[in-house]
């Protein structure tokens, strides 16, 4: 029984963080034409494997497990990544054909994801990319986007493109599974614990410079006590996080509780720390030019995939555990 | 990263839930009082004399020498087994003496002590808040002057829980009378026998006596008594509320899944005032239900706390963010069980078999207050976990 990360696990994080921190730095939201994932960031991402992390060898891939999975998305998180990067690791593992299955991996065919809104579609990522991956607890499917015709929407978040469409065409391929189900739960739960903690460290950095009424803004009640409220938050997220991918990974019968306990937990601390971190910064929080808005907007559109509140919290109602 | 427990936490496990089917007390805790605190000391034996008592201490001092995680284990499976709630008149010698004199005691305290507090022959109370000195509590005043081989005590101890019961006080005084906040103090452990101690109740919200007024006139502790160092009280002190923040909870922690499943089972059967079942309405659901996964939440928290202890030996400052999760999480579910039961909520005598959801929800304000108020747990948050420039 170990709740945290440890030995390769480490190794894994720190690589993802330092990568993810040169190849897509939260920074470049700042810039015009930065949406989503393009085909030469997703090549370079490709040709690293981390699309293919938890792809078994034999299919191509690295091999690991959910855990490695989940510390993967929460430094995309931390990042403000896109959903495209979880939309290819997703296709990765969904795909049956092997040749398709290798253009995924290495990044030269991309995936968009597709998120059902009542009769319609939601098309999240890049509409350059070949394939939209659509997801539903018991089944994944791909659907060739030449054949989609998505309406843009203006989206309020800048990290990803939003298009809107009313019929799908027939799958390329489709998965019987809850596998990807729970792959998207756990790298988008694992991208909010993301948003959470990011949101956490920028206010914590500010708090030890800036000053008013003479002293450093950190040294008053009035900021610090939300400041601990932001990091319980935090710690709770991140430590179902952490329960729920080792139970998926030990096939535990109540793992998928565990799971939805870890989207809920994830949902809330990810809106409600990106919320706090806007507000203790006073004013330049809500400068477009911070990365405050950023961390907001991104956990807005995550806290709708894979679960929303209320799906989460109708199923958790009458949920239980294993004995 | 794993769940995995060992064949021994296996086993243990699967003896103590044997164990428990048969010996749980079928009467319930009788009201405060001196059958209370009877009613924990025969439990407390029943559970030494069945080898059950002191899962993780040394088993040099009559524990059994097990981890933190199969002491996890034991408070999981009482609560399954509604066993007697173990914060009650054993619960300040368990959970902050024992462990105290276990880090800091001498050879003499531990084989003294340790062994009679694990077998219930001993009860403990707190010294530590004084009248002038709760959150800030290195503004106490209480005096210890050393006269030969003793030290005279006089002054003030407030909010003492169960000081009418104890037979001992984890007492901390000031020593040196020129010394200033921090240093200068001293913990010692006090006979509560002893001549010059006046214990007065305060009448609390819940309508009980639980907690006292204990007042020290030229009280003598021998020297023999002072547990770490004379001057050095403020790092045993430390130590001992490292103990209650760490753990001192764990079992209300666990329980407290078991608590909200049983609100959830009595929102199914309660109707509203409207007519319609109280599950049945969105609000009530769905806070229950985000209730739910906080507790899970909580279980995560503790699981991944103790194991990390298990590692490093000593509760990090993480116990402070465990508090404030559990204290809030406990305060909300006593809320929806207030809006679900309606008047009946209002209707409350003292009596905690009685009148279970009110008493919990009045009982949220102990677990709030106590041990360290909230906003002092935000604030050592703040200080030892998030690195803030001080506030004081």
């Amino acid at each position: 029984m170990y709740l945290a990360p440890e030995g390769h696990e480490i190794e894994i994080a720190n690589a993802a963080a330092d990568f993810l921190a040169d190849a897509m730095p939260i920074d470049r939201l700042h810039s015009a034409n930065s949406a989503d994932m393009n085909a030469a960031l997703r090549q370079h991402f490709g040709e690293m494997g981390w699309f293919a992390l938890a792809v078994p060898e034999s299919q191509g891939g690295s091999g690991l497990s959910v855990v490695e999975h989940v510390l993967f998305f929460r430094e995309v998180g931390r990042q403000c990544g896109p959903v495209d990067v979880l939309a290819q690791g997703l296709a990765a593992n969904a795909i049956g054909d092997a040749g398709l299955r290798q253009e995924i991996i290495a990044g030269t065919q991309g995936v968009a994801l597709l998120a059902p809104d009542g009769d319609r579609y939601r098309l999240i990522g890049n509409p350059e990319a070949g394939l939209a991956l659509l997801v539903t607890p018991d089944r994944a499917q791909l659907f060739s986007l030449a054949e989609i015709r998505a309406m843009a929407r203006p989206a309020l978040d800048p990290a990803n493109s939003m298009g809107v469409l009313g019929i799908l065409p027939a799958p390329v391929t489709t998965m019987d599974s809850s596998h990807i189900w729970r792959l998207g739960q756990l790298g988008v739960a694992a991208m909010l614990v993301g948003i959470a903690e990011a949101s956490l460290d920028l206010i914590v950095d500010y708090a030890k410079v800036r000053e008013t009424f003479g002293r450093k803004i950190g040294s008053w009640q009035a900021v610090r006590h939300p400041c601990a409220d932001m990091a319980v938050r935090a710690e709770a997220a991140r430590a179902q996080l952490w329960y729920a991918a080792a139970a998926i990974k030990e096939g535990r019968s109540d793992a998928d509780v565990h799971l939805d306990a870890a989207k809920h937990l994830a949902n809330q601390a990810a809106l409600m720390n990106a919320d706090a971190n806007i507000q203790l910064h006073g004013g330049i929080g809500v400068a477009d030019e911070h990365n405050a808005h950023l961390l907001l907007k991104h956990a807005m559109l995550l806290s709708r995939l894979f679960g929303t509140k209320r799906s989460l919290l109708g199923r958790l109602l009458n949920a239980r555990l294993e004995d | 990263m794993d769940l995995q427990y060992s064949e021994a936490d296996r086993e243990f496990r699967a003896r103590a839930r044997e164990w428990l089917k048969t010996n749980v007390p079928a009467q319930s805790r009788p009201a405060n009082g001196v059958s209370g605190a009877q009613f924990d000391r025969d439990w407390q034996r029943k559970l030494y004399d069945n080898g059950w008592a002191g899962v993780a201490w040394p088993e040099e001092y009559g524990g059994l020498g097990l981890s933190g995680l199969q002491q996890v284990i034991w408070y999981e499976e009482l609560a399954r087994a509604h066993a007697p709630h173990h914060i009650n008149t054993t619960y300040v010698a368990l959970m902050h003496a024992g462990p105290t004199l276990i880090a800091c005691g001498t050879e003499e305290q531990k084989t003294f002590h340790l062994p009679r507090i694990l077998s219930g022959e001993a009860l403990w109370c707190q010294g530590f808040s004084e009248p002038n000195a709760g959150s800030d509590l290195a503004a106490i005043k209480t005096r210890g002057v050393i006269d030969g081989d003793h030290i005279v005590v006089t002054g003030a101890k407030m909010w003492t829980t169960d000081a009418q019961y104890a037979d001992y006080q984890e007492l901390l005084i000031r020593t040196d009378p020129d010394s200033q906040r921090h240093k200068g103090l001293t913990w010692v452990i006090c006979d509560m026998k002893a001549p010059g101690i006046d214990i007065r109740p305060i009448r609390t919200m819940l309508q009980d006596e639980h907690v006292n007024t204990v007042f020290y006139d030229e009280v003598r502790i021998p020297l023999t008594n002072v547990v770490g160092e004379v001057g050095g009280g403020w790092s045993t002190a430390m130590a001992t509320l490292s103990f209650e923040r760490g753990l001192g909870f764990i079992g209300d922690q666990l329980e407290l899944y078991e608590r909200v499943c049983r609100a959830i089972d009595l929102a199914e059967k309660v109707t509203l005032e409207d007519g319609r079942r109280a599950i049945e309405d969105d609000g009530i659901a769905q806070r229950l239900a985000a209730i739910k996964a906080d507790t899970l939440a909580i279980r995560s928290m503790t699981l991944a706390d103790i194991a990390e202890t298990d590692r490093t030996g000593m509760p990090g400052p993480k116990g402070s963010m465990m508090k404030l999760m559990v204290t809030t999480t406990h305060k909300a579910l006593s809320e929806v069980v207030g809006e679900i039961l309606g008047w009946d909520f209002l209707e409350f005598n003292g009596d905690r078999a009685a009148h279970p959801w009110t008493y919990e929800y009045l009982w949220s304000w102990v677990f709030s207050i106590s041990g360290g108020t909230n906003e002092i747990q935000r604030e050592i948050t703040a200080d030892r976990v998030l690195g803030l420039p001080k506030a004081r």
